[in-house]
């Protein structure tokens, strides 16, 4: 008799045989099936996903008030552009094995590397911006002042990242967002008039006046974020989802990215069934009224629930994702178990975002339109970092054959042009009414 | 994996870290000689009689593991719009600025790769590296280049946000080194061997091989995909083995994703079953087989057993290493088996005296056989205190109240026939108990 390894265990077959030992796929507890759904989800549909947030919910709401279907057609334009763009991105995570952050500091010079991660700063802060104002709005709903909700959730998300026990916050806030699957179920409830809806989907049209044009800037803002772009690339490199796998976790980002501007498009055709006067929303309560049909007088309620769990989500992880990039490109240490003096910049990052993003949501004012505004934002920078990543799948010296073809080289090319063009056009409205021109 | 020496400090670290940023730069005179690389690029190259002929597009050093600083072989400079190869050689003048060529003239060659060669300014700087003294992944955000002994060389890289901040700046301040957190590149392995030649140099080498299994975990976790490969393919399979047993359990899996199969299986044999299993258990039933059927028979076994328990179970957390022995051996004979397990040692806390039909008739510990005569047989030394058994499918409760009732350090895991499976030592248990330490990647916040 000599070691055990092999003496005292019995073979494979004996122990399937056994009358006490039940195979462990049976056995896996249900946390472990719950995470296994989740990994089949795919980065591509968690990151989609994550662009329904507060923001989201008010810009497609604002787009189904003050327009009715008319944008509808513009989300499906959009959504072309999300799914070339999500893929992209996805697509270098897969073959390169590294967040976008990372890739641009090895592949750009430093200064045009520091151009990209002040963009990515400046939209990431609007973002938190409008996190806070959805937090705040929320809070309206159920009759608590923002000048304490605010001030109470920026302390507690800090504190509960920074001393670590943000894990079971983070998942209470999931479930609450989970809310806005209603908005589905109210679209149908509300009868809509789909003959209409439909054509406005199928009939390419868009409206040449100032607020069409920024309300659109601000769907692709708020579609098109960013934050959604350096997400899903390290995703799916940090899930080892390397070359072999990628036809897979290609189709899970398009069809990921297809399924939230489906829910999107909910959410305006539910808000244009049950606001009749077509203006500007004016507040949340009024955004809350679409989901009346689902749940009838508790419709407040429900959307405030909904928001707050969106809005908390995201204002804990669009700061950490920032500092994440950031330090991953300057190469600095990134975790929140680290003490301030041994990852100064990633936790200085996360504090200044968080309290700088406060600060302004408290700013006296409509919560709504700060929220579709710090969307516009997002739009007018989405274009700058689209153009590197798409410099970035061009290049066959990282990608190899799979650098962008001909063909995707032209639509990808177009998707940002236009994106671009519509955003500059916005700016220099903005800039020209600003100086009293226009 | 038996490391004997003591885990140092955080402060400790910390203080050997600035010594040892310290001790480069506190040399007056090579500080004055330091020549940044992100200064130099891009500098104009003058030649004898001070014309200017092109500028400087990259800087080639030669990996020479006989060697701790790797020697510049030469510059890649842009004439017009060609690269031409410039051999250190026909240079005369190496500062911070200016090259100055020893020639009035100058025949252009084309760049050509050695074997072994790098581009600094193309591979190096901006990419990530190991600094294997301090156990940590860096980002170069510079290089420094020093003529010691007559020879230009590669003598150090610069971890600091000064350095970046500067070549952010003017092209005037770019070329002036900052060296304020400057690691020696003797302690530097870098990658590559994608982009091009690649490799470590020989006191990296040796700094690799001295790092703690727990350490290369961090370093493995830390790393892009292409660096990891690489790191790995530069360590002993055995070392990387050793390293992926500390790793957290999601960050195996990817790694083990991202291998391909053979070398994964490979790692895996080699891993203690226990921890193969708990990497495997969060792989896709078809991913898992691929590798399991690539495994040796032996290994696949016993890991293919381990994973046919529940992960939260006495049979899901205990570790298969025994060391048995049946009552007729000599403890001298007992002895020298234990020996030949020494590997095995943190998981070994007695030894399994087994009965003719395999079942357990006692757990000897380390002590009763420390004490006990040469001569005797194991037969001697069975009797109380009897060994603490549960069965595999306890639960992960059972296990520790069974532990705190007894306060016992260990429990042995046996079938319904009482042959023994393995053992849980309370470590185990408490590995179970601890939360894993946060340790932020954005993506999986949402996931």
């Amino acid at each position: 008799m000599s070691v055990a390894r092999e003496g005292t265990l019995p073979p494979p077959g004996e122990a399937a045989a056994g009358p006490r030992r039940r195979p462990g796929a049976a056995r896996r507890p249900l946390r472990r099936r719950i995470l296994m759904l989740l990994a089949f989800m795919g980065p591509g549909i968690i990151a989609a996903n994550a662009g329904n947030d507060a923001g989201g919910i008010a810009t497609y709401a604002s787009a189904g008030a003050q327009f009715g279907y008319r944008t509808l057609f513009a989300m499906v334009l959009v959504t072309v552009a999300l799914v070339v763009v999500q893929e992209m991105c996805a697509r270098l995570g897969a073959y390169t094995g590294e967040g976008l952050g990372a890739l641009i500091r090895e592949q750009f010079s430093i200064r045009v590397t520091a151009f990209a991660l002040l963009a990515l700063i400046v939209a990431n802060v609007g973002l938190v911006v409008s996190e806070f104002a959805g937090i705040a709005a929320a809070m309206e709903l159920l009759h608590v002042s923002r000048y304490i909700s605010i001030p109470v959730a920026a302390l507690g998300i800090w504190a509960l990242v920074v001393f670590g026990s943000y894990k079971y916050a983070e998942r209470l806030f999931l479930v609450l967002s989970l809310v806005f699957f209603a908005y589905p179920v109210a679209a149908f409830l509300s009868r809509p008039d789909y003959a209409q809806a439909g054509a406005q989907l199928a009939w390419p049209h868009f409206l040449a006046t100032k607020a069409f044009l920024l309300l659109v800037v601000a769907l692709i803002g708020t579609t098109i974020t960013p934050y959604m772009q350096f997400y899903v690339a390290a995703a799916v490199a940090d899930r080892g989802i390397g070359p072999a796998d990628y036809p897979g976790e290609k189709l899970d980002t398009i069809a990921g990215s297809i399924f939230c501007n489906v829910i999107s498009i909910f959410i305006i055709v539910a808000t244009a069934a049950a606001i009749h006067v077509r203006a500007p929303l004016e507040s949340a309560k009024q955004a809350a009224q679409a989901l009346a049909p689902v749940a009838g007088r508790f419709a407040t309620q429900l959307f405030a629930v909904g928001l707050l769990g969106a809005s908390a989500l995201a204002a804990a992880v669009v700061p950490l994702s920032t500092a994440y990039a950031i330090s991953e490109a300057a190469g600095a240490e990134r975790s929140v178990s680290k003490s301030f003096r041994q990852a100064p910049l990633f936790l200085g990052l996360f504090t200044g975002q968080v309290f700088i993003g406060a600060a302004v949501a408290l700013i006296p004012g409509n919560l709504i339109k700060l929220l579709v505004e710090a969307q516009v934002l997002n739009g007018l920078i989405t274009p700058i970092l689209l153009t590197y990543v798409l410099v970035l799948a061009n290049r066959a010296s990282i990608l190899g054959d799979a650098a962008n073809g001909r063909l995707f080289k032209i639509v990808a090319t177009i998707s940002v042009a236009t994106v671009a063009v519509l955003s500059a056009t916005v700016l220099g409205q903005t800039v020209l009414s600003g100086l009293g021109i226009a | 994996m038996a490391d004997s020496r003591p885990v140092p400090s955080v402060s400790v670290l910390r203080a050997r870290y600035e010594q040892r940023v310290e001790r480069l730069t506190t040399l007056r005179h090579v500080r004055s000689e330091l020549v940044s690389l992100a200064g130099l690029i891009g500098r104009p190259v003058l030649n004898q009689a001070g014309q200017q002929i092109g500028h400087v597009a990259d800087v080639v050093v030669r990996w020479d593991s006989n060697k701790a600083y790797p020697p510049v072989t030469g510059l890649i400079v842009r004439v017009g719009r060609r690269r031409a190869w410039l051999p250190v050689e026909a240079v005369e003048e190496f500062g911070r600025d200016r090259i100055g060529l020893r020639t009035a003239r100058l025949d252009l060659r084309d760049v050509a790769r050695r074997p072994g060669e790098v581009e600094l300014s193309r591979d190096v700087i901006d990419h990530q590296l190991v600094d294997t003294d301090g156990a940590r992944v860096i980002r170069a955000s510079d290089l420094y280049l020093a003529r010691v002994a007559g020879v230009v060389q590669l003598v150090g890289v610069d971890v600091g946000f000064n350095s970046l901040l500067r070549r952010l700046g003017p092209a005037r301040f770019r070329s002036r080194p900052t060296p304020d957190k400057v690691i020696d590149w003797a302690s530097i392995t870098s990658f590559g061997s994608q982009r091009g030649p690649g490799g470590t140099l020989q006191a990296a080498e040796r700094g690799l091989q001295r790092l703690r299994p727990g350490e290369l975990a961090d370093l493995l976790e830390d790393l892009g995909r292409t660096e990891r490969q690489d790191l790995l393919s530069q360590l002993t399979p055995q070392q990387a083995a050793d390293a992926l047993e500390e790793m957290q359990d999601e960050e195996l899996v990817r790694l083990l994703r991202e291998s391909d199969t053979a070398g994964a299986a490979e790692l895996l044999s080699r891993m203690e079953p226990d921890e193969a299993a708990d990497g495997l258990r969060d792989l896709d039933p078809g991913e898992q087989q691929k590798l399991l059927a690539a495994m040796p028979a032996e290994a696949r076994e016993a890991v293919a057993t381990l994973l046919s328990y529940a992960e939260r179970s006495a049979g899901g957390i205990m570790t298969t290493v025994l060391v048995t022995a049946t009552p007729a051996e000599t403890i001298m004979q007992v002895r020298d088996r234990l020996r030949a397990n020494r590997e095995h040692d943190e998981d070994l806390a007695g030894i399994i005296v087994l009965g003719d039909g395999g079942q357990l008739l006692d757990d000897v510990s380390m002590t009763e056989l420390f004490l006990a005569d040469l001569e005797a047989t194991v037969d001697d030394l069975i009797g109380p205190p009897w060994p603490v058994t549960v069965t595999p499918d306890a639960g992960l409760d059972e296990v520790a109240e069974r532990l705190v009732e007894t306060r016992h350090s260990w429990v042995v895991v046996v079938d319904e026939q009482e042959r023994p499976l393995g053992r849980i030592l309370a470590d185990d248990v408490l590995d179970t108990l601890v939360p894993d330490r946060p340790r932020f990647r954005f993506p999986r916040r949402l996931s």
